[in-house]
């Protein structure tokens, strides 16, 4: 069975997907790749999760955040400067994210 | 999806397992995968007898690295083949086992002696790599994430194959003979690496449309040209007069096609050149003495319903 | 904490210390090589691609190690050519263990054989943790940092081989070859130079203590595995050791194979591509 692999190169990470391994058991999978996928890349931690055990939901069957105006979500939506650097990095992200999702 | 739709909108890593495709494109991606995958387990198979061979502790272990790596990358490869659904690895390394599975030209040849080995691990890994850098914008998703991995690694193997070829033309004056004439020997074998030139290719057209591959052999050869008689000038070696190859100033060479063998090409093609018969068949002895063990991990496999069961807590 | 009084450096051993270090050093160094040499015959023939890659691993991990304490020798005088590339076939120290050939799908075989060998390395090293030599002290660590993956491997898959009476008989047809052989990992170069080892502090056990422990360890996994070891005494051991630079005929093939290309080319230096051990360490 195939068995989806999930690599953190720094402790305090995400686990990204990075392959996946044949593999009989999870003890196995693990044992394999940590070979296969940990022997190069800088890697603090592997995951191993049997394939058909994931689910998916993307965007042909979901609208992401609604169809309709949420731009209330946003904190550049209210149009006071910042009251600390975090506010500020806060809503810098945000202005990323909203102009990734393509909302503009 | 019909073709159509795929050709309008064939990019860099546009489709992925879950896109309902054409089963022409899916064969044709399956076709295209295999061979890749194929040829880095026969690359493998030719230089695995050098890591006994290598006369160093130090390249041993390079060499050990260097074959583990190119296993590596068939797992990879098989893994974006099989993610097209058409074949299972398993029908894919049995078709190579049985002389059915496709590979590279360059790996039906015998490989001897130690003065051989940067023909494969400084061109034909040279050569490999220039076309798998292009292959990251493959319209296949799961064959391009895989050649940011290969290419990764790839690095390692080129420069450890230019090492062994610059201490070689830098030893013995037998060591540097000897490296000429293995050199004349692999040559336009190397050349032939691309395949005869585009407009003979029967392949190219339809995955250039949908994508999956992004160059031609042309283009792929005149870059290779480009980067590699210059090194090997570089450390000694004399490009031998033939294939005539004619440098037209502009980064592009025409090859003479008529100085080239192609009936041992399209021999070799077809799996039916004797030494490549050889190493297909020495493979195949390997992989059915083995297959005990695979038939132990399947049953272990079904028992555990793929491990899913709860385990004691570790 | 080492009991024996430390050892000097390499330069101001007596004769006597330095027969000792080297005899424990080459016996080290040699089973590590040829282990790692017949471990990467299954590169390209292993049953899966997965197994293949970490089977290749483990042979890379032992061939460092061998790197690292054929680096300890070359504090005496002698380079790479000459502790590995000239030396007569009938000059090494290895376990026959490591030298046997494997017959041609028997993965049964090279499974067995690490778990027997990474069962008795891990106590050897254990044992060296404190050796009165700073020089061999000071590397097993990281040794013994890429040894855990080793055994668990080998268990993982005896465990799973031991499942099928068909597989579980292979690895049964493997121990009875091995097991002989396997003994011999605890048995003596010359038993004066043992007793010195043992009195200089270079290690903190005996063989006899070793192999005692060893045997606990392996007799009752391996039983409980559902196989039967014939567990003799010091009668199973085979008439060549390897420890007492005897060999069978197969590692005179494997030498001349190994060493064809440095002979063929002439060579008479061994290309270094990573950095001295001493500045990395």
């Amino acid at each position: 069975m195939i068995w989806e692999v999930f690599r953190q190169e720094q402790a305090g990470e995400y686990h990204t997907h990075c392959g996946n391994v044949h593999a009989p058991d999870r003890e196995m999978a693990l044992m394999f790749a940590e070979i296969q996928h940990g022997r190069r890349k800088p890697t603090n931690s592997l995951w191993v999760v049997p394939q058909k055990e994931i689910g998916e939901v993307d965007t042909e069957e979901a609208n992401f955040g609604g169809t309709t105006d949420k731009s209330y979500r946003w904190a550049q939506s209210y149009s006071f400067e910042a009251a600390a650097e975090e506010v500020a990095d806060s809503e810098s992200e945000q202005v990323q994210a909203e102009r990734q999702r393509g909302d503009d | 999806m019909d073709i159509e739709q795929v050709k309008e909108r064939a990019g860099p890593r546009e489709f992925s397992p879950k896109d309902d495709l054409p089963e022409e494109y899916r064969k044709a991606a399956t076709r295209m995968i295999q061979f890749h995958a194929n040829s880095e387990i026969m690359g493998a198979y030719l230089e695995k007898p050098f890591i006994r061979q290598a006369p160093s502790l130090d390249r041993k272990l390079a060499f050990s690295a260097k074959v583990q790596d190119e296993i590596g990358h068939g797992q990879l490869l098989y893994r974006a083949a099989e993610s097209l659904g058409v074949k299972t690895r398993d029908e894919m390394l049995d078709e190579l086992a049985e002389g059915k599975g496709k590979f590279l030209n360059c790996f039906h040849y015998p490989m001897d002696s130690w003065v051989e080995t940067p023909m494969i691990a400084f061109f034909v890994d040279g050569a490999a790599m220039r076309r798998q850098a292009t292959l990251k914008q493959s319209s296949w998703e799961p064959y391009a994430h895989a050649m940011d991995k290969v290419c990764f690694e790839e690095g390692f193997h080129v420069k450890h194959g230019e090492a062994i070829l610059y201490e070689l033309m830098t030893g013995s004056k037998k060591e540097q003979e000897l490296t000429q004439e293995a050199f004349e020997e692999w040559w336009p074998r190397i050349i032939q690496f691309f395949g005869p030139t585009d407009d003979k290719s029967t392949h190219h057209d339809f995955s250039a449309d949908v994508g999956l591959k992004t160059m031609t052999n042309d283009e792929l050869r005149n870059a290779f040209l480009n980067a590699y008689v210059p090194k090997a000038e570089k450390y000694g070696l004399e490009i031998p007069d033939e294939p005539r190859i004619r440098d037209n100033g502009d980064s592009t060479y025409e090859v003479v096609e008529d100085d080239l063998d192609w009936d041992e090409f399209f021999t070799i093609a077809k799996n039916d050149y004797d030494p490549g018969k050889g190493q297909i068949d020495g493979r195949k002895q390997a992989q059915d003495a083995v297959e005990w063990v695979r038939e132990t991990l399947d049953s272990h496999e079904q028992r555990f319903a793929g491990g899913t069961q709860p385990q004691a807590a570790d | 904490m080492a009991s024996a009084e430390q050892l000097p450096g390499p330069n101001d051993l007596s004769d006597e210390e330095r027969e000792a270090v080297e005899t424990l050093l080459f016996r080290l160094a040699d089973d590590e090589f040829v282990l790692a040499e017949r471990y990467t015959e299954w590169q390209v023939r292993a049953p899966t691609l997965e197994s293949d890659l970490a089977l290749a691993n483990i042979a890379q991990d032992e061939l460092g190690h061998a790197r690292l304490w054929y680096d300890l020798l070359q504090d005496f005088g002698p380079d790479e050519p000459e502790l590995i590339w000239e030396r007569d076939p009938g000059e090494w120290y290895h376990s026959t263990l490591t030298e046997l050939p494997f017959e041609e799908g028997d993965w049964a075989d090279p499974i067995l054989r690490s778990y027997l060998y990474d069962a008795a390395e891990e106590i050897r090293l254990e044992a060296l943790e404190d050796s009165s030599y700073a020089r061999i002290r000071n590397r097993v660590g990281k040794v013994q940092g890429e040894e855990d993956y080793h055994l668990e491997h080998a268990q993982n898959w005896l465990e799973r081989l031991a499942e099928e009476e068909q597989s579980r008989e292979r690895v049964q047809t493997a121990l009875d070859r091995l097991w002989p052989h396997a003994q011999t990992i605890f048995a003596p170069t010359d038993e004066e130079v043992e007793e010195r080892i043992d009195d200089l502090g270079l290690r903190t056990k005996s063989l006899a203590e070793m192999r005692e422990e060893w045997r606990e360890t392996v007799v009752p996994y391996l039983e409980d595995l559902g196989l039967s070891v014939d567990a003799g005494g010091e009668t199973d051991l085979p008439e060549v050791t390897g420890r007492n630079l005897s060999h069978t005929d197969d590692w005179d093939d494997l030498w001349e194979d190994f060493t064809a290309t440095y002979r063929e080319l002439g060579r008479e230096e061994a290309t270094r591509i990573m950095k001295d051990p001493d500045e990395v360490e």
